[in-house]
């Protein structure tokens, strides 16, 4: 195994050391102590840039992109994307929340950083309708591609679709 | 096979005596039918932990029915065992696999979800509800996921409508489905008990008894 893919024993940063460092990489990032995680919201201006230095800064080393999903705010008219980030070689996690208008939904892609997201994008364009610039082939992933709608908006409904009686 | 599931029905049956040499037949076909059920491996979800892992294995042992032949292609087996949600997108490939399969061909859907949709029933934009609108169903095992002893319990119940419910003289006539629920009250260990006396049962051969038998068709000939 080359050297510099070592885990790097013990040299997790602290919930509150992880939240300093990326606030000094993008001083606009906002913490968020109300998450399990140490979590930080930024803008979605931001989010190209920090993405990169996230995984390549020597004290942060985010080399694994785990899960990229949204959230639906319908009533605040907002679409929330949500990046879980691992360090495998650091051995600690980051969660960034980046916000994006629900009636014009588009997110800049972060393939190019982590090449999982492919699929991840693809998932979520599925599923919640989000446009990611400079994706490669943002096609539908789990519906057909013929599917009229995007089924996890909290205002989706089709004539499939059966209500509870009461 | 072909020859005598398709051929002798029709050359026997205007004969003297030849409605009842064709239910003899018709006995062995079934019997051997039911015991060497080849299940395709069709696990969608949780149930196939249940049903295709867990029965199969060496603790509950489907090969103790002779059904322990899974097959990962439709064209070698003859039991389907739905094991999980079947949504939009899988309705017509389980259809294909279905149509893929040889004759006589038998389905048990296991698990709330292959039954009815379960849980997804209200509020899902894609899970189909109930396995039976896609494909005909012959044995629902209840239960989510159903425990081992239930399917052995559906299982034996298939086989029992395989042994009793079709003859070559009619083919593609099978017995109505039914839904295999373990009976109130019934524990655990009354199916072990069930099924030790059972395979004690098929397992055990009294020679006495048979010889007598035997002797009785070979007066019957004499005569």
């Amino acid at each position: 195994m080359a050297a510099d893919l070592l885990p790097l024993a013990g040299l997790a940063l602290s919930p509150d050391a992880l939240v300093a460092a990326v606030q000094l990489l993008c001083p606009a990032a906002q913490a968020r102590p109300d998450c399990d995680r140490p979590a930080v919201k930024v803008t979605v201006g931001d989010w190209p840039e920090l993405a990169g230095r996230l995984r390549a800064h020597a004290d942060l080393l985010f080399d694994l992109l785990e899960t990229h999903t949204a959230i639906d705010w319908p009533e605040s008219g907002r679409i929330e994307l949500v990046y879980l980030l691992t360090s495998l070689r650091r051995g600690h996690h980051l969660t960034v929340f980046v916000d994006i208008p629900r009636d014009d939904p588009v997110a800049p892609s972060v393939c190019a950083v982590w090449p999982v997201a492919q699929w991840q994008e693809r998932e979520v364009y599925d599923l919640f309708g989000v446009r990611y610039a400079d994706h490669p082939d943002l096609r539908r992933l789990f519906l057909d591609d013929d599917w009229q709608g995007f089924p996890l908006r909290k205002d989706y409904a089709d004539a499939f679709m059966l209500d509870r009686p009461s | 096979m072909g020859l005598v599931t398709d051929h002798l029905p029709g050359a026997l049956l205007p004969l003297p005596g030849g409605g009842a040499l064709l239910t003899a037949i018709d006995q062995v076909v079934n019997w051997s039918r039911a015991n060497s059920l080849w299940p395709l491996t069709f696990g969608t979800s949780c149930c196939a932990i249940e049903v295709m892992m867990a029965t199969g294995a060496a603790r509950h042992d489907l090969a103790r029915f002779g059904a322990e032949v899974a097959r990962p292609s439709p064209r070698q087996a003859d039991l389907l065992i739905i094991a999980g949600t079947i949504v939009k997108k899988m309705a017509p490939r389980l259809r294909t696999l279905w149509e893929q399969m040889a004759e006589p061909r038998y389905v048990i859907a296991t698990g709330s979800c292959a039954i009815s949709g379960g849980p997804f029933l209200y509020h899902s934009y894609t899970t189909i509800r109930g396995a039976d609108e896609v494909i005909p169903v012959d044995v629902y095992v209840p239960g989510c996921p159903p425990r081992p002893e239930a399917l052995l319990y559906g299982l034996l119940t298939l086989q029992k409508m395989i042994r009793e419910g079709s003859t070559l003289a009619r083919p593609g006539q099978v017995r109505r489905p039914v839904l295999a629920a373990l009976p109130d009250g019934m524990t655990l260990d009354d199916v072990r008990a069930e099924i030790a006396a059972l395979v004690q049962e098929t397992a055990t051969v009294d020679r006495k008894a048979a010889a007598a038998v035997g002797a009785a068709f070979a007066a019957q000939d004499r005569v």
